[in-house]
């Protein structure tokens, strides 16, 4: 029994996995797989969907955030050094990254362009009440509180003012579809993997004298799983390709819509930036794919 | 070649199949494992290729124990012994040659050893002109041929037949017994499990009788039934 001191080589050679690949695709056709794939597809549809829909408003969450200003107004007996100097210490502050000085005039030319033709008693103030101000803009609107309670602190100020409450909502409701869509995603993952797990199960069924023979002939495990396991991918990929496929088919046809009926929509109209649901949905679906398979065999191949 | 040393089995449900069995076989040994159903003559076979391993004793076949080869070297081992079952266990969708070509596809053989290896397996069993054949188109005693084909394309050290005559008539399984006993003329250890009374009297092969799990009779030139 030479040779028995070492193990068998549990590395499947290319060769051998070409023909166990083709294999499977036979196992596909015996099996119910086109059920299968289609539920999968209905799983990573749901998760394509959802992926795009957070996609989006992240984008316009991204957009509304960079215009997230803060406005400080000043005392109205700063002297112009003191003035500087607030903008500077403004400017020194994390997370901004803009800071624009607004003379009271400028603040009145402003509002008077602002109020057009309802703004006429501007005219006839004998005094200007507004205050010096900065416009401070920031990175990212989480830091809006944080930078507001660093200009409190800051000599000159009268007052702080910012969209706090619309911020942090916003900030909050992205959190909330990104959970969201998270849990979509591990639902559809725990379904695909079943339905691809179910399959799996069949297919080992119906090759079970096969299996028994190759066990018998000294087929090592590796040999044996290599075709359940890419059965299961091969569902779990074409499942997700195809919803995949069909989520930006639909979801063209909605740029397109939109673009013609509705062209203030901020809706991504730029398939580039759809390559991560994309890339996302069909990785997600060869996870189901293997997940499900490996459940399948470790459970009723027992090798 | 294989020793068992106290060799017990008991299945779940407390079933004693096999009850502190001890017995060693040498190379190139031909030996028939008798007794009435239920005795434990297929547990005792499947302990030779760790199909079953024991709940007390130890199995040793080429030097190795098996009962504590890890769960990768059993393909190994199982690719130097032959296993010849009552039901043949054939592939009913693939061809003669394809069954035989089967045992070397799933170890890796490469395409030129396959080509070389299996019209020799079918040679010696006869079956040469029937290579194209489906299973379903041969008769029992051919069927029985292809897995002995299958059985030995791999050059065994050992062919494990459990009940291979059973499924067939007395010519036939004469044919078989001839096709069994040349293989062991090659010097491949032959050990087989079978209630075929005429074959074991004919032949007058060592016969291990078993009864409800105990070796009852260890007879080096025996007859079916011992010397009554």
């Amino acid at each position: 029994m030479s040779g028995m001191s070492c193990e068998v080589d549990t590395a499947v050679k290319l060769r051998t996995m070409a023909a166990l690949g083709g294999q499977a695709l036979r196992s596909l056709r015996k099996t119910p797989a086109l059920t299968s794939i289609m539920v999968v597809m209905a799983c990573m549809a749901a998760v394509s969907i959802f992926a795009v829909f957070a996609v989006n408003l992240t984008a316009i969450g991204r957009q509304l955030q960079s215009q997230v200003q803060i406005r400080v107004f000043l005392d109205q007996n700063t002297v112009p050094d003191d003035k500087e100097a607030l903008g500077n210490s403004i400017r020194a502050l994390p997370g901004v990254i803009k800071v624009e000085y607004v003379s009271q005039d400028e603040a009145l030319d402003r509002l008077k362009l602002q109020m057009g033709e309802s703004g006429f008693f501007l005219n006839d103030l004998e005094r200007n009440p507004l205050p010096d101000s900065f416009n401070v803009s920031l990175a990212r609107a989480e830091d809006a509180r944080a930078v507001a309670a660093g200009i409190w602190k800051l000599t000159g100020v009268s007052d702080v003012i910012y969209g706090q409450k619309w911020v942090d909502n916003l900030v909050g409701a992205l959190r909330v579809l990104w959970g969201l869509t998270g849990i979509v995603a591990c639902l559809a993952l725990v379904g695909a993997s079943l339905i691809v797990s179910n399959t799996i199960r069949l297919s080992v069924f119906a090759r079970r004298k096969e299996i028994e023979i190759m066990k018998l002939v000294g087929a090592t495990d590796g040999f044996i799983l290599f075709p359940f396991v890419m059965e299961g991918l091969v569902i779990g990929i074409a499942g997700s390709a195809a919803a995949t496929a069909l989520v930006a088919a639909g979801y063209l046809g909605l740029v397109t819509w939109v673009k013609s009926v509705a062209s203030f929509i901020p809706i991504i109209r730029d398939p580039i930036h759809m390559r991560f649901a994309v890339i996302g949905t069909v990785a997600f679906g060869a996870i189901a794919g293997l997940a499900g398979s490996a459940v399948s065999v470790r459970r009723y191949l027992k090798v | 070649m294989v020793k068992m040393y106290g060799v017990t089995r008991v299945y779940a449900g407390g079933a004693q199949a096999l009850r502190g069995v001890n017995l060693s076989i040498d190379k190139g040994e031909f030996v028939f494992v008798v007794g009435p159903s239920g005795a434990g003559k297929s547990t005792l076979l499947s302990m030779i290729y760790r199909g079953t391993v024991p709940t007390n004793g130890q199995v040793w076949v080429a030097g190795r124990n098996v009962v504590r080869l890890r769960w990768r070297e059993v393909p190994l081992l199982r690719r130097r012994i032959g296993i010849v079952f009552q039901d043949f266990k054939l592939l009913p969708d693939r061809s003669v040659y394809d069954n035989v070509a089967f045992a070397l596809e799933v170890i890796e053989a490469s395409p030129r050893e396959i080509a070389k290896r299996v019209p020799l397996a079918l040679d010696m069993v006869g079956l040469s002109h029937k290579a194209q054949a489906m299973p379903d188109e041969l008769a029992g005693g051919e069927q029985q041929r292809v897995a002995i084909a299958r059985a030995i394309v791999n050059d065994p050290f050992i062919v494990i037949a459990d009940e291979p005559t059973g499924n067939l008539d007395p010519d036939t399984s004469m044919d078989i017994m001839n096709l069994l006993c040349d293989i062991n003329m090659r010097g491949t250890t032959v050990i087989m499990a079978t209630h075929n009374q005429l074959v074991v009297d004919r032949l007058r092969r060592r016969v291990v009788q078993l009864d409800e799990g105990i070796v009852v009779r260890d007879e080096l030139r025996g007859g079916y039934c011992g010397e009554a």
